[in-house]
């Protein structure tokens, strides 16, 4: 186990800056996601951590050691891959013990350390299998096996779920959760779905374009977004975005809405910076289950578009003016589109952000 | 008459497309029929050039042909030839060169081509460059090779020759392809130079499908470059190593050119290799009859190397 810290840490391809200096602090257990589109850098980030990339400048320390010259091997680091990367012409058992291997450990002792990581992945019947003949959920737990047979300081993870289908990737996230609660070491692990993100790390990066939007616990991260692209990014449907000005009316703030059907919202939560907003352009966010149908006393009201049912809930997509929103209601619902439908807004859970630059504001 | 109008002018539609040769071409497409008729004017090219000169080698090696002796006739003379054979000095040092000649050119090519291709897989800068340079030998016909090389290594001229005795390496100029000694060496040095590029070619398009996760995981693990190339490279290359190996051996056996041109076989007989024997003796000597039964040898020789090849390299097995 061992802390992470990185200072600065750039990386250039020619004029292309794919990494604009990082800063990161990791603490020892800590379980980090780095959470982005493609090319927002990330995996860029995990192989300099790795040592498979140098960075362009910057200083990256695991515990107190500064690593940037020392060998990937040298790093006591695990790394699983997306691809898993298992060695084709070995059996599973040499696979696993590789590390080991060419670390000079007695065959004994491999051997013991071998079986302890296959039992506890669930592998050990698979010991004298090549590679080809595992499926895609095996392959992916010889891989961890391998990564947990080193014991390392540091276990990076290059989006290991991604090749699996739905309903492996939920058990194996499962899989990796109760691992890191079991093992304690700490873990950097990049992916590009937020569900990973949210249920696995105990803090997530989320990064766009090489720089890091957000670093943050997952519930702030889904509730306090620091700009547009985070509140976008994280959630599935994700937040709304409403276009409008801000407006005082008596004791209650509203949002009139942009555009030529212009409707207002009233906006239950009065903060106090909120009453310096008045008459502001601004964007409100709020999350889909923030919504709930409210006939009597409406924050809001619009027409309905589309109707659909997911069993646990039903989505409600509303036209609010000339722009559309999409609330996630209960699950017996009897609404029909073209109706009319009021809703109310939690009181916590409003997001306004600058239209400019799309940072919060509020 | 007019029954008959009516009846015509009732279905029209349905008459037309019956006699509409695209729509009979479509009905035919989505028939199973399709797949033979596709196959066929390949089938016909193969048994054309193919497989009729094939068998009729065959069929050679059972008969008398001497263009030279026309009273011997071209009657069936059974196993003759082969039993000639046997007891042939020549055939069998031929046999040996061959075995020689391709054993080494392959060998050799096979190392410079994977290290070219390595390098090339790099993309440092200028390896495009390199690339189209380190195939140029490949591009140059046999017999143009042949010829510069020949003048290369000339005893008066050579400008190889030059650069030896200039180094140090030669007290004289050296007639390489007139020493019994040197001439299969310097022969097999020649076409490793000629063939190389094809290997760096088939090994570096195998080496673009090797995942870069394999590399750093091995990295990660403590494997250095030898490791590398020994755990993951050849091992992902199997099928492509296998594939050009079989390939090039069966080019070497059975193309006599180059060798044709630098030596002719000799000096003596010390070049001498069966698919020049047998160019030699159906086209010098006009036994055609012989030199049918000497391809056909070749021919199982191949058969043979390549099955085994295939099963030794386990190319098949996963």
């Amino acid at each position: 186990m061992s802390t992470l810290t990185l200072n600065g840490v750039r990386k250039s391809f020619g004029a292309l800056d794919v990494l604009q200096s990082i800063d990161l602090e990791l603490e020892d257990g800590e379980f980090l996601v780095l959470l982005g589109p493609s090319g927002c850098g990330k995996s860029t980030l995990l192989n300099i951590i790795a040592g498979l990339e140098t960075p362009t400048s910057g200083d990256i320390f695991i515990g107190d050691k500064r690593v940037n010259d020392v060998h990937p091997k040298n790093r006591n680091i695990a790394m699983v891959f997306q691809s898993y990367a298992l060695y084709p012409t070995m059996p599973v058992e040499r696979n696993i013990g590789f590390g080991l291997e060419m670390r000079g450990v007695e065959p004994d002792t491999r051997k013991r350390a071998v079986d302890g990581a296959a039992r506890m992945l669930q592998v050990d019947h698979l010991l004298d299998r090549k590679p080809g003949q595992l499926s895609g959920g095996q392959r992916q737990r010889v891989a961890m096996g391998r990564a947990i047979v080193r014991e390392p300081e540091l276990f990076l993870f290059d989006e290991p779920l991604s090749n699996l289908d739905a309903k492996l990737r939920a058990e194996m996230r499962t899989e990796i959760k109760r691992l890191h609660n079991r093992l304690g070491t700490t873990v950097v692990y990049v992916t590009h779905d937020q569900i990973e993100a949210m249920t696995l790390g105990t803090r997530i990066a989320v990064m766009k374009g090489g720089v890091i939007q957000q670093l943050a616990d997952p519930m702030t991260t889904y509730e306090k977004p620091a700009n547009m692209f985070v509140a976008g990014f994280i959630g599935s449907p994700s937040m709304n975005f409403v276009h409008g000005t801000l407006a005082r009316e008596g004791d209650t703030t509203t949002l009139k809405t942009d555009g030529k059907d212009s409707t207002t919202i009233r906006l239950p939560r009065v903060a106090a910076n909120l009453e310096n907003l008045a008459g502001r352009k601004v964007v409100l966010g709020v999350r889909p289950e923030s919504f709930a149908a409210n006939a009597s006393e409406p924050d809001l009201t619009g027409t309905i578009d589309v109707v659909e049912p997911t069993g646990p809930d039903t989505l409600v997509v509303l036209a609010l003016g000339g722009q559309t929103i999409t609330a996630r209601l209960g699950p017996k619902l009897t609404v029909a589109t073209g109706e009319t439908l009021g809703l109310s807004i939690h009181p916590d859970s409003i997001s306004l952000f600058d239209p400019d630059s799309g940072n919060r504001i509020g | 008459m007019a029954e008959r109008m009516s009846a015509l002018s009732q279905h029209p539609p349905s008459v037309w497309r019956r006699l509409d040769p695209a729509a009979a071409l479509g009905r035919l497409s989505e028939s199973r029929y399709w797949m033979y008729l596709l196959l066929v004017p390949s089938a016909i090219l193969i048994l054309a050039v193919v497989l009729y000169p094939t068998v009729y080698g065959f069929q050679l090696s059972f008969r008398q042909m001497r263009l030279n002796r026309p009273d011997l006739g071209t009657g069936f003379v059974g196993f003759k030839h082969y039993i000639a054979m046997w007891s042939d000095k020549v055939f069998w040092l031929s046999l040996r060169n061959t075995a020689v000649w391709v054993t080494f050119a392959v060998i050799i090519e096979f190392s410079l081509g994977l290290v070219a291709a390595l390098a090339l897989n790099r993309n440092l800068p200028g390896t495009k460059i390199m690339g189209v340079l380190i195939l140029l030998p490949f591009f140059l016909p046999n017999v143009v090779a042949g010829h510069m090389w020949a003048l290369l290594l000339d005893p008066r001229l050579g400008v190889i020759n030059d650069i030896l005795v200039r180094l140090g390496f030669l007290e004289t100029y050296k007639a390489w392809f007139a020493d019994p000694s040197t001439a299969l060496g310097a022969a097999i040095l020649v076409e490793a130079w000629h063939g190389f590029p094809f290997f760096a070619l088939l090994l570096l398009a195998g080496l673009k499908g090797v995942p870069d996760d394999l590399y750093k995981a091995a990295s990660v693990d403590g494997a250095g470059p030898i490791r590398q190339l020994r755990l993951i490279t050849l091992p992902m290359l199997r099928s492509v190593i296998a594939a050009a190996v079989i390939l090039r051996v069966i080019g070497l056996v059975n193309s006599p050119d180059l060798l044709l041109i630098l030596t002719g076989g000799g000096p003596g007989q010390s070049t001498q290799v069966l698919s020049l024997y047998a160019f030699q003796k159906a086209y010098k000597d006009f036994n055609f009859g012989y030199a049918g039964a000497l391809s056909v040898v070749m021919f199982v020789l191949l058969m043979l190397f390549a099955w085994a090849y295939v099963r030794v390299s386990k190319v098949n097995q996963d």
